[in-house]
């Protein structure tokens, strides 16, 4: 039997749920490299101008998706087309639990300077964040880390295509930046001669 | 400054400090705090003159300002101190990192606005592939099935529960003499004691009291050679 077919349709049976790699070698009974080729294979016979899907990698899983190339034609489809998006505070929530997971909630607190409490039980409804259990700080209190579905959501494939922090993060002008390395080299000369 | 704003369009107090620090044309690393807090504070005051509910996390906020403030207008003791403590510098790196994140938020946003322009379908049902795993050995026979079935029967037994409640059975003198009647009928002659098949104390009663009565009643004869004997019912000829 074809296997490229039999990805194709297992694809489409697990439809938004996607397959994991794992579950495609399992499944398959194929090894990795067999199921890496497949999968590629798949993918590029999809990318063709004459195919209306594609084989998306997201939140960790394989998944069959339109083409947003053809996104105009489905909205017409839609007689309301409601777009729902995050609030602010959602997204601020996320992405301060996604850049630090796992996180407590006062983690969270602190870094946001308000209560999370309740965007983060709204979170966790929405399966976006979940309790992966409990930290050693005192009361022990839980831990929540994103999960695939938050992935998909913003259309990532893995925690690591995050965009990178310290691009955000503003640095100070130049000169109190060689001031400070001045003083750290200075400590380490003391350190070495004491 | 004006002061048209209100708090909720803040998602916290770090965001509105963020927000005087960029309207007042201010370097977040330079923060001149004590304009900031005079900001900081006519802006809450003005919020409470609104009658608007300020939450407890601006008012900390406050508090934190003011204790900047303060301990930058004091005089340092310790000014001799190479590395001298900025009492901002907390202050700024919660802002900088706050504002990294706020500056995340823009990017995910995109990316949540890109995804909801593809779509996925849901899973497909796939129940009735669900094998059905009753398999069949071929080298079962007969026989097998007619072990496994008195096994059924055995576990069956001793599935019943331990104590049952049975619906007493009404056991009247008459009934017993009718059916002692019946018994000397056939055997003529019978041991007193084989009289009581059952052990429960009605049967016992009514057996008796059947018996008496028909020894009075001349239906049949009791007799007991010699004490400690069996006693015999007899019918009377």
């Amino acid at each position: 039997m074809n296997k490229l077919a039999i990805l194709e349709g297992l694809l489409f049976v697990v439809g938004e749920e996607g397959l994991t790699f794992d579950q495609i070698k399992d499944v398959l009974e194929i090894n990795e490299d067999e199921s890496k080729n497949l999968v590629k294979e798949l993918k590029s016979r999809y990318e063709e101008d004459d195919r209306g899907l594609r084989i998306d990698f997201l939140g960790n899983r394989f998944k069959i998706t339109t083409k947003f190339e053809h996104k105009e034609y489905y909205q017409k489809l839609i007689e309301n087309p409601t777009t729902n998006f995050l609030s602010q505070a959602a997204l601020e929530t996320l992405a301060i639990i996604a850049y630090n997971e796992p996180v407590t909630r006062i983690q969270v607190d602190k870094l946001r300077g308000v209560a999370s409490s309740q965007m983060i039980r709204k979170l966790v409804a929405k399966g976006f964040i979940k309790e992966v259990g409990r930290s050693d700080m005192p009361g022990r209190p839980i831990l929540y880390e994103t999960t695939s579905e938050f992935l998909d959501y913003f259309g990532l494939p893995n925690i690591e295509a995050l965009p990178d922090m310290s691009n955000f993060i503003k640095e100070a002008e130049k000169e109190d930046k060689e001031e400070t390395d001045l003083y750290t080299s200075k400590y380490k000369e003391n350190e070495v001669s004491s | 400054m004006e002061l048209d704003l209100k708090i909720n369009e803040f998602e916290g107090p770090l965001d509105l400090l963020l927000h005087l620090i960029k309207e007042s044309k201010m370097n977040i690393f330079d923060i001149k705090i004590e304009q900031i807090t005079d900001q900081y504070l006519k802006y809450i005051e003005s919020q409470e003159k609104m009658n608007l509910e300020i939450d407890s996390e601006y008012l900390v906020l406050a508090s934190e300002l003011i204790e900047i403030k303060s301990k930058l207008l004091l005089p340092n003791e310790k000014v001799e101190d190479e590395e001298e403590e900025d009492p901002r510098e907390e202050l700024i790196n919660r802002l900088l990192e706050y504002e990294a994140y706020k500056e995340i938020t823009k990017t995910l946003k995109e990316k949540e606005e890109l995804r909801q322009e593809i779509y996925t379908k849901a899973p497909s049902n796939i129940q009735e592939y669900i094998e059905n795993n009753t398999e069949i050995k071929s080298d079962i026979t007969l026989d097998d099935l007619v072990d496994a079935f008195q096994k059924f029967l055995e576990r069956k037994k001793e599935s019943k529960p331990l104590s049952t409640k049975v619906t007493e059975k009404e056991i009247t003198v008459s009934s017993r003499r009718h059916d002692i009647r019946n018994i000397l009928k056939k055997k003529k002659k019978i041991s007193f004691f084989e009289l009581f098949p059952v052990i429960s104390r009605e049967y016992i009663v009514a057996t008796f009291l059947a018996v008496l009565e028909m020894a009075k009643n001349k239906e049949l004869i009791i007799t007991q050679n010699d004490t400690f004997d069996d006693i015999t019912c007899e019918v009377t000829k």
